[in-house]
C-alpha cells in the first residue's frame, strides 16, 4: 500500500459521491451541493457508523422472526404444514436433495448471518480505530455488498412457488409471515452495507502517517 | 503536511455535524424493535400449555403435523412422538393453544380420530385424505393435569352433553358394546358408554347415558332389559321373535320402560343410580307376581317334553309354571312316579272381588283348591304345547265326571289330582292300533306272497319263450304271405280297374243282358195281350 499517496481528504478536497468531481473542502460549509451534478457533498458518508449501526440492529431484530416463523405453508389434501427456513432445509436434506438444501441454506441462512457478522465486525473495528489488515477488511466489505442482493433468492423462490402451486384443494402453497421479515432483513442489511463508508477503515491509517 | 491543520479543523466541524442529538435512521431499528417486540409478546401471550398423551400406538400420527381438534377446531399440534421408557407405549407431546388449560383436567379424554366403521356408525371418513388427528373431549371438572392417557376408541358421549348416567348390573354383557343404543318405546334415547366388571368380578357393570330430556323418564319404577339382536323364544307357547331395530340386531341394545306401564312413575332417578339389567322384557313381567302357591302333581306317565318353566294353564291362560320335576321310586308300591312341583301365581287371575280373592288365596289357598277339586273336579293333565317340538305343559281342567277324590299331601306339598293327558290318550289308542297290527302274521303273508311271485315269474318266462318263437318262426311266413296278398290285391285292382278288359266285358255282357231282358219283356207283353200269338205268330197290325 502506498501510504504516502495523496487522498482527497489530505488535499482538502471532497469527491462528489455521484460524479466524482473534486471540490475544495472549504466550500462544503456554504455550498453542500456539487456544483456539477447537484448531489450532496460530504467528505465521508454522513453519520455512516450511526446509520449502519441502526440498520444492523434492525436486521438483527428482523432475523429472529424470519427464522422462527414459517416461511411457507403447504396444504396438501387439507393437511396444512408450516415450514420455517431451517425445517425446509432439513426436509430437503432428509429427502436426499443435498443440492437444493445447500442452496437454500447458503442463500437464506449462511449469507444473511455472515453479512450481519461482517458488518458488525467492520463497525466495531472502525469504532475502536483498529489498524488490523485494512485491505482484508475492505475485501470483506466488498464481499458483503456483492453478495447482499442474492439473499433475495429465497423470497423469489417463495413467490414463484406461491404463484405456481395453486391446485385448489389438492395442493397449494402460501407465503408465511417469515417471508416479510426475511425480506426486511435482506433490505436492511443491503442499506446497512450501502451506508457504511469503507474509507473509514483507511482514515485511521491515514492519520497515523 | 502543512495542510493538515486546516483540514483537521474542517474535520472537526464535520464532527459537529455528526453530533446531532438523534439520527432519523434510528427509527428503522426502532420500528424493527417494535415489530419484533410485538411478535415476541404475541408468541409468549399465545403460548399454551404443553401436554403429553400416552397412546398404545402412534398409527397415523406425525410429529409437527398432527392436529388436536375439538369440534373440528384446531386447538393444538403434536410436537414430538416418542416411546416411553419401557417401550410399551407411545408418548405424544403436543402444544396446545392458550386458554386450553381450563379444559385440561383428569376428566379430559384424548383419542385418535381415524376412519372407523362399526355396526351402527361410520365416522372419521374425512381423515382418510387429511390424515388422522387427535380428538379431545375437554372437561373443566376435575384436577388440572398435563399428562393424559389416550383412549383407544372414541368416547360415545361428550362431556357436558346434557343427560344422565346410570349403571346397569347384569350377569353377562351379551352382545352389548360401547355405543350400543338405548331405546325407550323403540326410540333411541341413549347409548352404552362403557362396561366393566363390578367390584366382586361376578357381574358386569354397564354404564349408560341417557340424553336430556329423556333422562327424566328413568324413575324408580323403571326397568331395563336387554333388547339385543333378535330374541327368538321357542317354548310351549310357540315361536316368538322380538326385536327393537335393525341396529340393535347388529350391535345389541337396551330398552327400558316403566313397569307396570300404567303405574304412576316414581321419583326421577339420580345420576349414576344402579339398576338391574333384565335378560328380556318377559323377565320383568315374570317378577311382578309376589304371591306364589306351590302344588305338587304326581304323574304316572312320561313327562318327556316337560321342563322347568313350562307354563301351567287354565282355560288356555297361563296361571303359573313348573318349578321342579324329578323321577321317584316308591319302594313299597314298587312304582315309579314323577312328582311335578308347580307354582301358581294367583295374581294372574283377576276376580270381581280381586282384593278379597287375593287375600283368600294368600291366606288359605288350600280350602279354595279343595273345593274346586272336590266339587268341580279340578284336575291337572299333561298337554302337548307344541306338536312340532314336543314341548309339554300342564293344563288345569275341570272333569266333572272324574272319580271323586280329595286333596292329599306329598312331601310337604298339597297334591292336585291328575288325569291322563290328551296326549297320553292319543298315545294309548295309537299303541292299541300297534298291538292289533302286531297280531297280523306278516311272516306267513310274506312267504305266500313270495311263492305267488315265484310262480308268476315262471309263467312270465313261458310267455316270453312263446313270444320268442312267434318272432322267430311265424313272423317271416306271415310277412311273405302278406306281401303276396298285397301283390294279388294289386293285380285284382288292375284287373278290375275302369279300363280293364274284365270291366269292359262285364259292361258289355250287362248291356246285352239288358237288351235280352227287354226283348223278353216285349215277348211277355205280347203274350199277355195275344196269348195266341205263341201259336199263330204275331198279329200284324192294319197299318203294317
Amino acid at each position: 500500500m502506498n501510504e504516502s499517496a495523496a487522498t482527497a481528504r489530505t488535499l482538502g478536497l471532497i469527491a462528489c459521491h455521484d460524479c466524482r468531481l473534486l471540490i475544495e473542502a472549504i466550500q462544503v460549509r456554504e455550498h453542500p451541493h456539487c456544483p456539477r451534478c447537484g448531489a450532496h457533498l460530504h467528505p465521508r458518508k454522513p453519520n455512516s457508523l450511526t446509520r449502519t449501526w441502526a440498520l444492523v440492529w434492525a436486521a438483527i431484530i428482523f432475523i429472529i422472526p424470519a427464522n422462527v416463523l414459517p416461511m411457507t405453508i403447504t396444504s396438501t389434501l387439507g393437511a396444512k404444514q408450516a415450514d420455517t427456513i431451517i425445517s425446509g432445509v432439513i426436509y430437503f436434506m432428509q429427502t436426499g436433495s443435498w443440492e437444493i438444501a445447500s442452496v437454500i441454506f447458503i442463500a437464506s441462512v449462511f449469507v444473511p448471518f455472515c453479512k450481519l457478522v461482517i458488518l458488525i465486525f467492520l463497525l466495531l473495528s472502525v469504532q475502536f480505530r483498529s489498524r488490523w489488515r485494512p485491505k482484508d477488511r475492505t475485501t470483506l466489505y466488498r464481499l458483503t455488498e456483492l453478495v447482499g442482493r442474492w439473499s433475495m433468492v429465497d423470497i423469489y423462490v417463495v413467490t414463484i412457488l406461491v404463484a405456481l402451486v395453486k391446485l385448489g384443494a389438492i395442493v397449494s402453497i402460501e407465503a408465511g409471515p417469515a417471508a416479510v421479515y426475511f425480506a426486511a432483513v435482506v433490505v436492511t442489511t443491503m442499506f446497512a452495507a450501502e451506508s457504511f463508508d469503507p474509507r473509514l477503515i483507511w482514515d485511521v491509517i491515514e492519520e497515523d502517517v | 503536511m502543512n495542510d493538515s491543520s486546516p483540514i483537521k479543523q474542517q474535520a472537526a466541524t464535520a464532527k459537529i455535524q455528526t453530533k446531532r442529538p438523534f439520527s432519523i435512521v434510528w427509527i428503522v431499528p426502532l420500528v424493527a424493535l417494535v415489530i419484533g417486540g410485538w411478535l415476541a409478546y404475541k408468541a409468549i401471550s399465545e403460548k399454551g400449555p404443553v401436554i403429553t398423551i400416552t397412546f398404545s400406538t402412534a398409527d397415523g400420527l406425525e410429529a409437527g403435523k398432527t392436529k388436536i381438534k375439538y369440534r373440528e377446531v384446531d386447538i393444538g399440534q403434536v410436537e414430538t412422538i416418542a416411546l416411553n421408557n419401557d417401550v410399551s407405549k407411545v408418548v405424544v407431546t403436543a402444544k396446545m393453544i392458550k386458554g386450553s388449560e381450563r379444559y385440561l383436567t383428569d376428566q379430559t379424554k384424548f383419542w385418535v380420530v381415524r376412519p372407523r366403521v362399526s355396526g351402527s356408525s361410520v365416522s372419521g371418513l374425512s381423515t382418510m385424505l387429511s390424515g388422522a388427528y387427535i380428538g379431545i373431549d375437554g372437561s373443566d371438572k376435575g384436577a388440572p393435569t398435563l399428562a393424559f392417557t389416550g383412549l383407544e376408541v372414541p368416547p360415545v358421549v361428550t362431556v357436558g352433553q346434557p343427560g344422565r348416567h346410570f349403571i346397569l348390573k347384569a350377569d353377562m354383557l351379551g352382545s352389548l358394546d360401547v355405543g350400543a343404543p338405548l331405546y325407550y318405546r323403540q326410540i333411541q334415547v341413549g347409548q352404552v358408554v362403557s362396561y366393566n366388571f363390578d367390584d366382586s368380578g361376578k357381574a358386569v357393570d354397564i354404564k349408560i347415558f341417557i340424553e336430556a330430556p329423556h333422562h327424566a323418564k328413568v324413575t324408580e319404577t323403571t326397568r331395563f332389559w336387554n333388547a339385543s339382536g333378535v330374541d327368538v323364544t321357542l317354548n310351549a307357547q310357540g315361536l316368538k321373535v322380538d326385536t327393537q331395530s335393525m341396529v340393535s340386531i347388529v350391535s345389541g341394545g337396551i330398552a327400558f320402560d316403566n313397569v307396570p306401564k300404567d303405574a304412576p312413575p316414581g321419583d326421577e332417578a339420580k345420576e349414576n343410580e344402579t339398576f338391574l339389567l333384565y335378560a328380556g322384557e318377559d323377565a320383568i313381567h315374570e317378577k311382578k307376581y309376589s304371591v306364589r302357591n306351590y302344588w305338587i302333581l304326581l304323574f304316572n306317565e312320561s313327562v318327556r317334553g316337560l321342563s322347568v318353566g313350562a307354563p301351567v294353564e287354565l282355560y288356555g291362560i297361563k296361571i303359573g309354571e313348573v318349578v321342579d320335576l324329578n323321577l321317584e321310586f316308591d319302594l313299597e308300591k314298587k312304582k315309579f312316579q314323577v312328582p311335578v312341583i308347580i307354582a301358581i301365581e294367583p295374581e294372574r287371575i283377576s276376580s270381581a272381588k280381586k282384593e278379597e280373592a287375593l287375600e283368600a288365596a294368600k291366606k288359605d289357598p288350600r280350602a279354595l283348591i279343595q273345593e274346586l277339586v272336590e266339587k268341580q273336579g279340578l284336575r291337572a293333565q299333561l298337554q302337548s304345547g307344541n306338536l312340532l317340538t314336543g314341548q309339554l305343559m300342564i293344563n288345569m281342567t275341570f272333569v266333572p265326571d272324574a272319580p271323586k277324590t280329595t286333596l292329599s299331601s306329598y312331601a310337604g306339598y298339597r297334591v292336585v289330582p291328575t288325569v291322563p293327558g290328551s296326549f297320553e290318550k292319543l298315545q294309548e289308542s295309537l299303541s292299541k292300533i300297534i298291538t292289533n297290527l302286531e297280531k297280523v302274521q306278516f311272516d306267513q303273508i310274506g312267504t305266500e306272497l313270495h311263492q305267488v311271485l315265484k310262480e308268476t315269474k315262471t309263467t312270465v318266462a313261458g310267455i316270453g319263450d312263446f313270444t320268442k318263437q312267434m318272432n322267430n318262426e311265424t313272423s317271416p311266413q306271415l310277412q311273405s304271405t302278406l306281401i303276396e296278398l298285397q301283390k294279388t290285391l294289386v293285380e285284382v285292382q288292375k284287373g278290375m280297374g275302369a279300363n280293364s278288359p274284365l270291366n269292359y266285358h262285364t259292361t258289355k255282357s250287362l248291356e246285352e243282358l239288358s237288351m235280352t231282358l227287354r226283348s223278353l219283356r216285349e215277348l211277355t207283353d205280347t203274350l199277355n195281350k195275344q196269348p195266341q200269338a205263341i201259336l199263330f205268330g204275331k198279329e200284324k197290325k192294319a197299318d203294317e
